[in-house]
């Protein structure tokens, strides 16, 4: 319901644009223990989505759907205790800490005394960069979106000093066979995400956002 | 009332949390107020300069915003934070210099007698402590009323994690739930969480496995309801669990935290999901628990006769006087420490504090007879201000047994107990409790 009406809104920009500042989900192989940067069904030299699962390159060994599922919630559950931490920043003198003045947004300064700096003080991870990262992971797992080719691409093109060791894009016909084989799978792990979506506050606080918006369409 | 703990996470508001730490000062000044009678005209800023001593309410806190939050704070590094009435929320350098026995910690809500003589300092000269909230009681014929078999109500008390550090195996917690159907045979089994530890190695790495089942768990929630649920199911008593935010079955990762979801969980009805932390009654007496390692968290600078308790004593203390369950701010922090702390991508895990809702997790109108207080730490009871504090310890340590324990409440006699009123009673738990710490998973 949320997202059909987000939709319009969102789809004006990119996801490489979107989730330009989200933390990259790393996966490791439970067979060899590399590491690799998981972009969903898109061309790497770490990983490859085949018609089964996702397999390790390093070793070619798959990964089981809970190898993934596991790695995913792990991964998001650190996001949101790493939001949960509450650290702030002053955005004039610097000053990090996890203190917070009977003021909120005042900052306590470097003399301690809550005076003196006339900074204000934000949540260093905000519910709405928390918000954007589940949104990013549930967009690593969605099978349309590969389709189309719209998903973050994995290096951005200008990262690539080596061209040689670029990966092969994968031709239409066999992301499109990928795509189908995988969607069950892949729709699975996004139920792991959704699980936290549903949860979210800054979801409805969008919503919110929006009507607004619209309100001034109507008026 | 459980319907609040359903709260949206992950949309903390700074103002949100500053109006409940403001309030937390302000409410506790005016109970000071009302119990020693003070002249409210004695209230004064600590933060100015001033002629006279005057009394003061506010929050110890560290004496720079870098502190870290788990750092060995000592006598010359404390703070006074104001409440925005108290003195437009200021905080002050504080001079313990003159206090014989004191006992402070980051959050703790203070009342103060001293003076600020050059503007500089607050020089404290008395500590007032904060009242205890009054005893529950119960009538003759509520006493009698319940049942205890062989004139004992028999409780185990057990703690996640249920598995080794280095893999995820419920055999532990599987041979446990046979002895307890077949040997120790409680009334009531109280289970604190984690129960799948989204921390766990095997979880972190994806490398958790499951023999002898048809198919694999795809998920966390089927490793809970194809792994551990069946175990559960076994259990024959009435079984009460409360969370962990640790635990991946939850999608509540905050404290407070939801109780879990008895039915998707796949659980019967001798099964009962309270909330972290939950106030509950067993028979006549009132349980309070809590998932959150407030004894490994709490770091107090200590002098004079507090010295001699011990640290889990004077914890357990100002638990119980500050009226709330987890009274650290800001709260517990993991990290790898090899980075800065101010490095986001340091951070392992922490008390997740979802801080306008803290409400929920502060004593209701009385003292609980029984606080459960689960900490990785070594297990032990206690009797402080007449309430039995229970740490069960973790039912796992590491890789080896750790411990749970079994509490045995005797029958209340109607003489033995202390009256409170003509037909009300005291319930003296503490009086009529044995606890025994005994070995967990082996
Ligand atoms: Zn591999
Ligand atoms: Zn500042």
């Amino acid at each position: 319901r949320a997202s059909a009406e987000l939709q319009p809104l969102d789809s004006t920009i990119s996801d490489s644009e979107r989730f330009r500042d989200c933390r990259k989900f790393v996966m490791k192989c439970s067979s060899c223990h590399s590491s690799f940067d998981f972009g969903g069904i898109q061309a790497s030299n770490k990983y490859q989505t085949t018609y089964s699962g996702i397999k390790c390159l390093s070793c070619q060994q798959m990964l089981s759907p809970l190898a993934v599922s596991a790695q995913l919630e792990h991964f998001l559950r650190h996001e949101i205790s790493a939001y949960y931490a509450g650290w702030l920043v002053c955005d004039d003198c610097g000053i990090k800490t996890r203190q917070v003045s009977v003021y909120g947004r005042r900052c306590i300064g470097k003399s301690g005394k809550a005076y003196g700096c006339k900074g204000i003080m934000r949540y260093v991870y905000s519910d709405k960069q928390l918000y954007n990262q589940l949104l990013y992971l549930q967009s690593l797992f969605d099978v349309d979106k590969a389709k189309k080719r719209v998903l973050k691409p994995l290096v951005a093109d200008h990262e690539f000093e080596d061209k040689e060791n670029k990966p092969v894009a994968l031709n239409q016909g066999e992301l499109d066979a990928l795509v189908e084989q995988n969607r069950d799978l892949f729709r699975s792990h996004q139920r792991v995400v959704d699980k936290y979506l549903a949860e979210c506050g800054r979801r409805y606080v969008d919503m919110g956002g929006i009507f607004e918006f619209m309100s001034v369409f109507k008026r | 009332n459980p319907q609040k703990y359903k709260f949206r996470t992950m949309n903390q508001k700074l103002l949100e949390a500053a109006d409940y730490l403001d309030e937390q000062i302000d409410s506790m000044a005016k109970i000071l107020l009302e119990h020693y009678k003070f002249d409210s005209d004695e209230f004064g800023n600590p933060n100015i300069q001033s002629q006279s001593e005057i009394l003061t309410v506010g929050r110890v806190v560290p004496d720079s915003p870098l502190t870290a939050s788990d750092a060995d704070l000592n006598s010359s590094s404390l703070f006074l934070e104001t409440s925005r009435l108290g003195g437009i929320g200021q905080r002050v350098k504080l001079d313990v210099s003159s206090l014989e026995n004191y006992s402070f910690f980051p959050g703790q809500i203070v009342c103060l007698r001293g003076q600020n003589l050059t503007g500089e300092f607050f020089k404290a000269t008395q500590i007032y402590a904060i009242p205890f909230l009054g005893s529950p009681v119960s009538s003759s014929e509520e006493l009698q009323s319940y049942e205890y078999g062989n004139d004992y109500l028999k409780v185990l008390v057990t703690a996640g994690p249920y598995t080794p550090q280095k893999e995820l195996d419920y055999s532990h917690l599987a041979q446990f739930v046979e002895r307890v159907n077949t040997e120790v045979r409680p009334d009531t089994l109280v289970m604190f969480g984690p129960f799948v530890d989204v921390n766990h190695v095997q979880i972190a790495d994806g490398s958790a496995r499951f023999d002898g089942l048809d198919k694999q768990p795809a998920t966390l929630d089927d490793i809970f309801n194809m792994v551990v649920a069946p175990i559960l199911r076994k259990l024959e008593c009435l079984v009460i669990l409360v969370p962990s935010t640790r635990d991946a079955t939850t999608k509540h990762a905050a404290y407070p935290q939801d109780s879990f979801d008895r039915k998707s969980l796949g659980l019967g009805k001798n099964f009962k999901c309270f909330p972290n932390p939950a106030t509950f009654q067993l028979n006549e007496f009132l349980v309070g628990c809590s998932n959150n390692d407030i004894f490994k968290d709490l770091k107090d600078v200590v002098a004079g006769s507090a010295r001699k308790e011990s640290r889990f004593d004077r914890i357990a203390n100002h638990v119980i006087e500050q009226r709330r369950y987890y009274p650290v701010f800001p709260g517990g922090l993991r990290q790898k420490r090899s980075l800065k702390e101010q490095d986001e991508s340091a951070h392992i895990s922490g008390a997740d504090l979802h801080l306008s809702y803290l409400g929920l997790a502060e004593f209701n109108t009385s003292l609980p007879d029984v606080l459960i207080l689960p900490s990785e730490l070594k297990s032990f009871s206690k009797i402080v201000q007449n309430v039995l504090v229970i740490n069960p310890g973790t039912f796992m340590r590491q890789n080896s047994a750790g411990t749970y324990c079994e509490v045995n409440f005797k029958a209340p006699v109607l003489e033995e107990l202390e009256k409170a009123g003509d037909d009300s009673y005291l319930h003296t738990v503490w009086k009529r409790a044995r606890v025994d710490v005994r070995l967990g998973g082996l």
